[in-house]
């Protein structure tokens, strides 16, 4: 029971939480409607002149368009393919015991660990002579590589709330194995494994170092490679506010899969621990 | 998710022989083949790029004078070691780190406690706060810098600053970047201790609370010496990632004034300069000094990593 | 565990689609990597690509906005030897390095001579290495000194006499309370405020720079410390720009433009990019009215200065496909003469050949063109090394920010920094 006071305590706790994350949110959108004159002189939090010019010259400019169909395409490839891996060795985890298993996942360990910005010299060598630069699978197993250790974890910890002797139970009643795995496990594990994706997507739609060091055309660019490299038109200036705009574009997609799968991605940051 | 001990099965030294059946050699080969594609990915990816830049580091190269190359074994991690600036972006790296961990370490706990306890409110709060998580760090990068940049932003208006030029001195460039750091990656901790909160046994509170202790000190001695593990877990995790801070420096500073960190003079060496030799020397140390960070961690201050490692 | 099997397959399959990602047949393409200019050179491959008659077209890929990161994204490209690299809009100073690493494909006597005719100094030199014409002079560019006729009245100064210096410059401006536009902030920009002032001082930063890794620094010299002298001058003065350490070209143009302008030091683009606008109205045309130009100032009254040196020079990468055909027809079309007066009228970049500041439709547009001819025959150039790139970073490093600089030190330090980092002593 809480008294008023402390009600209103959280409360402002909590509306101060929903202020302080969301500001530089709108402050980026408000960015996106001024007219690109505005700055450089006296510029102010609101638009003097709201426009959607640069929405207008975002999407005409081949750069971004090509930077988002990049970073779509390679998140969601390395997405599927990570979280498939991953499930591998999460399964074998959870229910297996076997030579290895700590080694495998202190190794795992490891890789979140790692800076990345060593790799990314011998990566880049590595990737020309095979041909892989500046490719999608150029990008795509960097970042299997890299998600997966996250993908792991969330995933053993999913997997080791799964009561798997229901599987058994079903086999008994006279399922098949494959019935037991489809009807049983399936769904039980497919909360798991549908966190892990979303948190591995975010992973791949972040990542900046291997994007600016393993492309440099239009033909793998992601979007935050091209943000860092948006030159607008002009030879001098930096185009602030259609960078604004690139900028907000691309974060609605992550903007819409938190409002969606907010109660998800929490349990899959806290392993389970938290829920509802 | 909690601690758990693994299971101590104890055999006897017969069972033990017989242990190692058909059985439980198909469950090692399963094991190890479910696991195969992610390790074999996995190393890849990192042991060859790293053993490269290692054998690499031991010669004098650079990528537009190939003809050159020579080989001058550990000479690099020499020069390194003795240059003014590797060390002065070790110091600025360890500020940032401490600062922003610090600061994260405090807010997201606050974050945590509000939501642990608000019924109210709650699916709205945790949306909020995954906003900074799921954005793109290049983003909440030039959001930032736009904030305070003399050109596009309102901070100077809104405060009375005039002409301050944030982005032309250390400490002021110093602060937006670990500001931006901190908005970023304050949810992930919140979350990361929010889950240690969930652990604290109610009851241990409600008799803390029936033997009439404080908030405060239900705080202080009930609450977190039952979290100590959490909070390290997530101490060493953002630790490790503000260490390798070089997103945020590249949009804000491209480490102008002194606010290069050590991701991103390794960058700069080897990409910007072309220096593989040097730079992948910068490289290599930057990746010992991770596993001496780890290292201490997880040996000094004994951080359970079971609950991640999911042992 | 089927699953991950056909996916698997199905990755390794679609690799080679991947991979082979963006290449066609049909048409030959030659890719041209270009600095952003507001459109011009897209436009100027149409026009080449439609002049060939259909035998190949050109498809631009634009760089980033500064020099130093168009570097970085060529090099290392080059350096893996891309085929896809068939033109390349390179800053001058980079063409020694790209040269002397063989990135570039050299033209011959014959070819060469089609590319240096009519062709001002300036821009041959920095194309030139070895002896080899490596590239081919597209714009030239430098800068000159802008002042507000107002304040120049006011402080009773004439920045068009013979010998008007920087420091009489700095007072005027200080007298009448305006400011002198410079870009210092730290990137190749201040680079070339460093090196004009150096070369106008009779001096310059390296002693022998065809040695590559053995050149001699001599900026440790009477005209380095008189370069030093201005820079510490205008940078702890009230005529320098609140922001001097962050300013970059477009900042120094706002400082011009805005109520407290009185002098700039600063490309022509300028001056098309303020009436554009007056045009769009932010910006009231008796500014433009005001605006008067002259020679880039001296910095001893009894040298002649040397104006600063940029522009393009276009090369053809030395793995590309058609570098012995088609690439070398692009280039023609591109640098010639009627390419490069079309090219000044619409971005505003000044051409290389000479001829074409004698064009009546480039004089009405560009009122100073003589000026800005003469001074490209006067330019001086920044050093033509190989290691450019990491001598303009010590330079930088030292001199950076502009208010630190000491006259008595920083060309010493400087000059004791260079031949280290040379040799990989030293971390840049």
């Amino acid at each position: 029971m809480q008294s008023t006071r402390s009600r209103v305590g959280w409360g402002l706790g909590s509306a101060l939480i929903v202020v302080v994350s969301m500001f530089p949110i709108a402050w980026i959108v408000m960015l996106s409607f001024k007219r690109p004159e505005e700055i450089g002189t006296n510029p102010s939090f609101l638009p003097r002149n709201w426009t959607l010019d640069n929405y207008r010259q975002v999407f005409k400019i081949n750069l971004f368009t090509a930077a988002l169909r990049n970073s779509i395409g390679i998140a969601l490839i390395a997405t599927l393919v990570g979280v498939v891996f991953a499930t591998l060795v999460a399964y074998a985890i959870a229910r297996l015991e076997f030579r290895g298993k700590r080694l495998i996942l202190n190794f795992a360990l490891a890789i979140a660990m790692f800076p990345v910005v060593s790799l990314v010299g011998p990566l880049f060598n590595l990737w020309r002579n095979i041909g892989l630069y500046d490719t999608w699978l150029g990008l795509v197993i960097p970042y299997i590589s890299f998600a997966l250790p996250l993908a792991i974890w969330t995933l053993s910890a999913f997997f080791r709330e799964i009561p798997w002797e229901m599987e058994q139970a079903a086999q008994v009643d006279g399922a098949t194995p494959w019935q037991a795995f489809r009807k049983v496990i399936v769904p039980l594990a497919a909360p798991g494994v549908f966190t892990a994706a979303i948190l591995v997507f975010f992973f791949c739609w972040n990542d900046f170092v291997f994007a600016i060091s393993l492309t440099s055309t239009n033909n793998a660019r992601t979007v935050p490679a091209a943000l860092a490299f948006f030159t607008g038109e002009s030879q001098f200036q930096q185009p602030t506010t259609a960078i604004a705009a690139a900028a907000v574009i691309v974060t609605i997609p992550v903007v819409a899969l938190v409002l969606l799968f907010q109660r998800r991605i929490v349990a899959g940051l806290t392993s389970g621990a938290v829920k509802g | 998710m909690t601690v758990t001990a693994e299971p101590a099965v104890e055999r006897s030294p017969k069972h033990r022989r017989a242990a190692t059946t058909d059985r439980v050699k198909a469950e090692n080969r399963l094991g190890l083949m479910l696991s195969a594609p992610a390790i074999i990915i996995m190393l890849l990816v990192t042991a060859y790029p790293l053993v490269n830049a290692v054998y690499l580091s031991l010669f004098s190269y650079r990528l537009t004078n190939p003809d050159q190359k020579k080989f001058i074994g550990l000479r690099n991690y020499v020069t390194v070691l003795k240059d003014s600036l590797w060390w002065q972006d070790v110091f600025t790296t360890l500020l940032i780190t401490v600062l922003t961990v610090g600061v994260e370490l405090v807010i997201g706990f606050a974050f945590a406690m509000v939501m642990h306890r608000i019924i109210f409110g709650r699916k709205t709060v945790r949306t909020a706060i995954l906003v900074p998580y799921g954005i793109v760090t290049v983003v909440s990068a030039y959001a930032w810098f736009y904030m305070f940049d003399l050109q596009s932003g309102f901070i100077n208006s809104w405060f009375g600053l005039g002409d301050f030029a944030w982005f032309s001195h250390t400490w002021s460039s110093l602060l937006v970047i670990i500001l931006s750091e901190i908005w970023k990656t304050t949810p992930f901790i919140a979350l990361l201790l929010l889950a240690g909160l969930a652990q604290v046994p109610e009851d241990i509170l409600e008799a803390a609370k029936v033997d009439g202790a404080s908030a405060w000190q239900r705080l202080w001695r009930v609450t977190i010496p039952n979290m100590k593990a959490a909070i390290l877990v997530a101490v060493l995790f953002r630790t490790l990632d503000a260490w390798r801070i070089f997103d945020n420096v590249f949009i804000m500073t491209k480490g102008a004034n002194k606010t290069e960190t050590l991701s991103f003079l390794t960058y700069r060496q080897t990409i910007t300069r072309t220096a593989i030799g040097l730079g992948d020397a910068v490289g290599v140390l930057l990746f010992l000094s991770v596993l001496l960070i780890a290292f201490i961690f997880i040996k000094g201050f004994k951080v359970d990593l079971s609950r991640v490692r999911g042992g | 565990m089927r699953n991950s099997i056909r996916l698997l397959v199905a990755s390794t399959l679609l690799t080679p689609a991947l991979v082979a990602c963006g290449s066609s047949g049909g048409t030959p393409k030659l890719t041209w990597y270009i600095n952003p200019d507001n459109g011009g050179q897209v436009r100027l491959a149409q026009k080449c690509a439609a002049q060939s008659g259909g035998k190949f077209r050109i498809a631009t890929s634009i760089l980033p906005n500064d020099a130093t990161s168009q570097r970085e994204q060529l090099v290392r490209r080059l350096a893996a030897k891309d085929s896809s690299i068939d033109l390349m809009s390179l800053d001058p100073p980079f063409v020694a390095e790209f040269a002397n690493a063989g990135f570039l494909r050299p033209f011959s006597a014959e070819e060469a001579k089609g590319f240096t005719d009519g062709v001002l100094q300036a821009p041959i030199t920095n194309a030139t290495w070895k002896d080899q014409l490596v590239a081919a002079p597209f714009w030239a560019n430098t800068q000159l000194l802008w002042y507000r006729k107002s304040v120049a009245k006011e402080a009773g100064v004439d920045p068009t006499a013979a010998t008007f210096t920087w420091d009489q410059m700095i007072k005027a401006a200080v007298q009448t309370r305006r400011t002198v536009g410079e870009q210092g902030s730290k990137y190749e920009g201040y680079m070339v405020w460093i090196n004009a002032l150096v070369a106008s001082a009779g001096g310059s930063i390296l002693d022998d720079p065809q040695a590559g890794a053995d050149a001699k620094a001599a900026i440790d010299s009477p005209a380095g410390k008189d370069a030093a002298v201005v820079i510490r001058d205008l940078s702890r003065s009230r005529a320098a720009s609140p922001t001097l350490g962050t300013d970059t070209e477009e900042q120094a143009r706002a400082l011009f433009q805005s109520g407290r302008g009185g002098f700039m030091l600063n490309w022509p683009y300028v001056y098309g990019a303020a009436q554009a606008a007056v045009k769009s109205g932010d910006l009231p045309k008796s500014v433009v009215e005001d605006i008067a130009w002259a020679r880039y100032p001296r910095v001893r009254a009894d040298l002649p200065s040397k104006p600063p040196f940029g522009g393009i020079e276009l090369a053809i990468g030395n793995y590309g496909k058609y570098k012995d055909t088609f690439a070398l027809d692009a280039v023609r079309c591109i640098t010639s003469a009627e390419s490069q007066k079309a090219y000044m009228l619409d971005a505003g970049n000044p051409a290389a050949r000479g001829a074409v500041y004698d064009d009546p439709d480039v004089i009405k547009l560009f009122p100073m063109a003589a000026l800005i001819r003469s001074s490209i025959d006067a330019a001086g150039p920044r050093p033509i090394t190989p290691y450019y790139s990491d001598v303009s970073t010590s330079v930088q490093r030292e001199w950076y920010p502009p208010s630190s600089v000491n006259p008595d030190r920083t060309p010493a330090k400087t000059a004791a920094l260079i031949p280290k980092v040379l040799k990989d002593k030293v971390l840049l």
